[in-house]
């Protein structure tokens, strides 16, 4: 944790196509970074610039250029730094590393969000299972039916949903769908299968009205067993 | 077009290398569900698992003969679940079959084939 004091300011300049172990370098540089703890670090992207082999490289519209020069920066204290130092040295390759004593005079917070409750946080015993069954190529406005469907659902508070692709199926339009290794197949049978309280399921299926033009939907009673999520490893996105 | 029914749901599961007449076996189920004109059946491929056997199934992505455990379900009203049980009495050699009650809601296009 980075407190106010005396620190040093790391900037490494890569270019951008450079890379380390066949990965984008700054990519690589700055998973390590997040990995090894460090407090924080921006990737910076330059329009133009040139390095060691002096050579101009500019952003141009027409051409792509992956020479662009790139720059990853952070703060760290000596001690963190003086750690990853070696390994910084090898993921950057060609590329600089410098370093400058900084002043950090106010450090960043950890942004400490109260998460609400979720309401469906608490399931117990009868619940119902919803299966949902469409084709894979079905769309609902812009994009595939079924990932509209789940998202319908993350946004409707639904406890959670498994999407599950057949290898051979019929619904309700009799038209087979087989799936080909090594085939693309748009047309394979879907699943969904949601597990919820039978009042959320049924606020829901007003939705699936909307949405879903052609396919069954079934719903059945299901004991919960054990229902449990470890509410700090949560990620809001 | 939307029709709602109290239906059926059956799960049978075997393996991916389980025959019947020549025809791989989760094929022949699927024919004659659609024989029998059964409202719905999908065929999964599960990644592991073990069955009656207790062998363990896996889908091995480096072999070309593999034996993944398979799941068939097929949902429809109960009478016409029951016309398919003896049928597949006599095709499923070795496996499972699960059934239960489940509510149905059926979303057809009108006039499209």
């Amino acid at each position: 944790m980075l407190t106010t004091g005396k620190a040093l300011k790391v900037s490494i300049t890569v270019s951008e196509g450079s890379t380390y172990h066949g990965a984008s370098a700054y990519a690589s540089i700055l998973d390590f970074l997040f990995y090894r703890g460090i407090s924080g670090a921006t990737v910076l992207k330059g329009v133009a610039g040139f390095g060691a082999d002096h050579h101009l490289h500019s952003a141009s519209s027409v051409e792509i250029s992956d020479k662009l020069p790139i720059r990853i920066e952070f703060v760290e204290n000596q001690e963190k730094i003086n750690e990853i130092l070696g390994k910084l040295e090898e993921m950057a390759g060609t590329g600089l590393i410098e370093m400058q004593e900084t002043t950090v005079v106010k450090a960043a917070q950890q942004s400490k969000r109260s998460r609400p409750t979720p309401q469906h946080m608490k399931i117990e015993g009868k619940a119902r299972m919803m299966r949902i069954y469409v084709g894979e190529s079905d769309r609902w406005q812009d994009k595939p039916l079924h990932e509209a469907l789940v998202q319908a659902m993350r946004a409707n508070d639904i406890a959670g949903v498994t999407v599950y692709r057949g290898i051979l199926g019929y619904g309700a339009h009799r038209r087979v769908h087989k799936d080909r290794p090594l085939h693309l197949s748009h047309g394979a049978s879907i699943m969904l299968s949601a597990i919820d309280t039978e009042e959320k399921l049924k606020a829901f299926l007003p939705l699936v009205d909307r949405m879903v033009e052609e396919g069954l939907v079934v719903l059945s009673d299901v004991e919960i067993i054990k229902y449990s999520w470890r509410a700090a490893e949560v990620k809001t996105e | 077009m939307k029709e709602q029914f109290e239906g059926r749901m059956l799960r049978i599961h075997f393996g991916e290398s389980d025959r019947w007449e020549g025809k791989p076996l989760h094929e022949a189920i699927l024919a004659k569900c659609q024989e029998l004109d059964m409202a719905g059946a999908i065929v999964y491929r599960g990644i592991e698992g073990y069955g009656t056997s207790t062998r363990v199934r896996h889908a091995s992505p480096w072999k070309l003969s593999r034996d993944a455990p398979v799941m068939v379900s097929v949902i429809d009203t109960e009478e016409r679940i029951a016309k398919l049980i003896p049928h597949l009495d006599l095709m499923v050699g070795e496996g499972v079959i699960a059934a239960s009650r489940v509510e149905v809601t059926r979303y057809t296009r009108e006039a499209k084939s």
